[in-house]
């Protein structure tokens, strides 16, 4: 039964590799429409990343210290791009932020113009991918062992010092596993980038959808861009068990112990 | 006994698929089993209101060919341009291809028109986010032949995105994040409250030519050429001239 199950999830993977020969593979990504969408996508995360860890991490803090009878419902708020259809996702940001959308006719009165832009990738990117670090975030500030601040804070620390030289080194390494789980899912997204940024190449082709306009142009080329996308998520699981085994490494000897109300 | 243990595993998988295979059949085993199109997305509304019991799959003509080449369970391909019916013809993939409409294409804009295109020529001078269909896509192509026949092949400059189909380009141009797109005149038709036709000259028109046929591995054969032969009579034709499609040329028999 579990080979069965191993090798339904193993196949499909291992079809890629298999079909093309590796240095065809090779020199298929070397042709201009892999290398655009490579930049492009590689610009598009870099911004991305940036955004969803100064934004994400305070927001997690917050949501991990507090005990606010709202947490489930913020969390909520935070988790649900994690489960919506890409086509959902894709619809509520041209509700928002598209030029007949809510926010269009202020952006477009600040002169700025996100339609069919690197912007709109970013926004699309980040939409999705951030719950995958805000989620991992707040239980790996929830780990800390609540006694390691309160110890910070009675030697006269504030909360500023406290967040950045106790919770965030102790946290770190829960925080790196839930960036590289972002980061995959950002390289990989595509429903709400193809409704909200459209494609084209060099501009807002990522490699998810530059595999898409391959499949019937040059399938080697399809192929190619894929494996490349495999290894990447693969490598990237891999950090993140590597990262997590240290972030238990780091915090207290008592993993699960009971959070005590912090005092504001 | 290591052979042996790929066998099973080999036996298990297939095992897996066969029963949902299954569960796919038994989903379809009605009194006639309907057919399933594969159709040019341009022709949407028009074959789900002539026929609406049938399965359809609308999308790209590249895109379908390229599924139907893979081997998907299609019994009859309908395509946007004779170039992907003729190809799956020559590899025996499809039986032989008869024309039975045809378009012309239109560049639409938003109601609203925020980049002010009144002809096809202000793509020119008007800083514009033109929408159009990728290369390989049948109204894509289309596309290039305008603009080369007018002398605007500058404007692909002006492109933001390449759309997998049609429908595609509508809907950005519809919701106004594009300024304009070339679409066929019946995709204008669903959207007409939403967008405005400008209209392209008739000396500068490609040949939109549809072509349909059979799928060759198809099992229901008699019934798929019982409902081309369907489309191609007077009640079919009268359906998709309604539509706004064209009757087939004299020329092209």
């Amino acid at each position: 039964m579990t080979s069965v199950a191993l090798a339904f999830l193993a196949l499909p993977v291992v079809a890629i590799f298999a079909q093309v020969p590796p240095g065809e593979l090779v020199s298929a990504l070397g042709s201009d429409a892999a290398k655009d969408a490579l930049i492009v996508t590689a610009k598009t995360n870099l911004v991305s990343m940036i955004l969803i860890l100064a934004f994400g991490t305070p927001a997690a803090y917050w949501i991990a210290t507090r005990n606010t009878r709202l947490r489930d419902v913020v969390v909520t708020v935070v988790e649900l791009p994690l489960v919506l259809p890409p086509a959902v996702a894709g619809i509520g940001l041209l509700a928002a932020f598209g030029r007949l959308g809510l926010l269009g006719g202020t952006i477009e009165a600040l002169g700025i113009d996100i339609a069919f832009t690197q912007t709109a990738v970013v926004l699309a990117v980040t939409f999705v991918a951030s719950p995958f670090y805000v989620r991992t975030a707040v239980a790996a500030f929830e780990s800390v062992d609540p006694a390691l601040p309160a110890a910070a804070r009675t030697l006269g620390a504030g909360p500023g010092r406290v967040f950045a030289r106790v919770a965030l080194p102790l946290a770190a390494g829960g925080l790196g596993a839930g960036a590289a789980l972002a980061f995959a899912r950002g390289v990989g997204e595509f429903g709400a980038t193809i409704m909200f940024a459209g494609s084209l190449q060099g501009r807002t082709q990522t490699l998810s959808l530059a595999v898409y306009e391959q499949f019937d142009l040059d399938f080697d080329v399809a192929l190619a861009i894929s494996a490349l996308l495999v290894l990447v998520s693969g490598a990237v699981l891999l950090s993140v068990k590597l990262l997590t085994r240290w972030r238990f490494a780091s915090t207290s000897p008592i993993p699960f112990a009971p959070t005590t109300p912090t005092s504001g | 006994m290591r052979q042996a243990r790929h066998r099973v595993l080999a036996l298990g998988l297939a095992l897996v698929v066969a029963a949902l295979a299954a569960t796919d059949a038994g989903a379809r085993s009605t009194a006639t089993p309907p057919l399933t199109i594969y159709a040019a997305a341009s022709l949407t509304e028009v074959f789900k209101a002539l026929d609406p019991v049938q399965n359809y799959s609308f999308a790209g003509s590249n895109a379908l060919e390229t599924q139907i080449r893979n081997g998907a369970p299609a019994d009859i391909f309908a395509s946007a341009a004779p170039l992907n019916t003729q190809r799956l013809f020559k590899v025996g993939m499809v039986d032989k291809p008869v024309t039975f409409t045809a378009n012309r294409l239109a560049l639409i804009v938003p109601k609203s028109n925020p980049a002010g295109i009144k002809s096809i020529y202000d793509l020119r001078s008007k800083p514009v986010k033109l929408v159009v269909a990728g290369p390989a896509v049948p109204v894509g192509g289309y596309t290039l032949t305008v603009l080369k026949k007018m002398g605007l092949s500058g404007v692909l400059s002006k492109v933001v995105s390449r759309e997998s189909d049609v429908k595609a380009v509508t809907g950005k141009v519809a919701l106004g994040q594009a300024d304009a797109g070339f679409v066929y005149v019946t995709d204008a038709r669903p959207v007409s409250d939403q967008v405005t036709v400008v209209k392209i000259p008739a000396w500068a028109q490609p040949r939109v030519r549809y072509e349909i046929a059979v799928v060759s591995k198809s099992p229901n054969k008699t019934a798929a050429q019982a409902w081309i032969n369907a489309l191609l009579s007077a009640k079919g034709q009268t359906a998709l001239k309604n539509a706004g499609f064209l009757p087939v040329p004299k020329t092209s028999t």
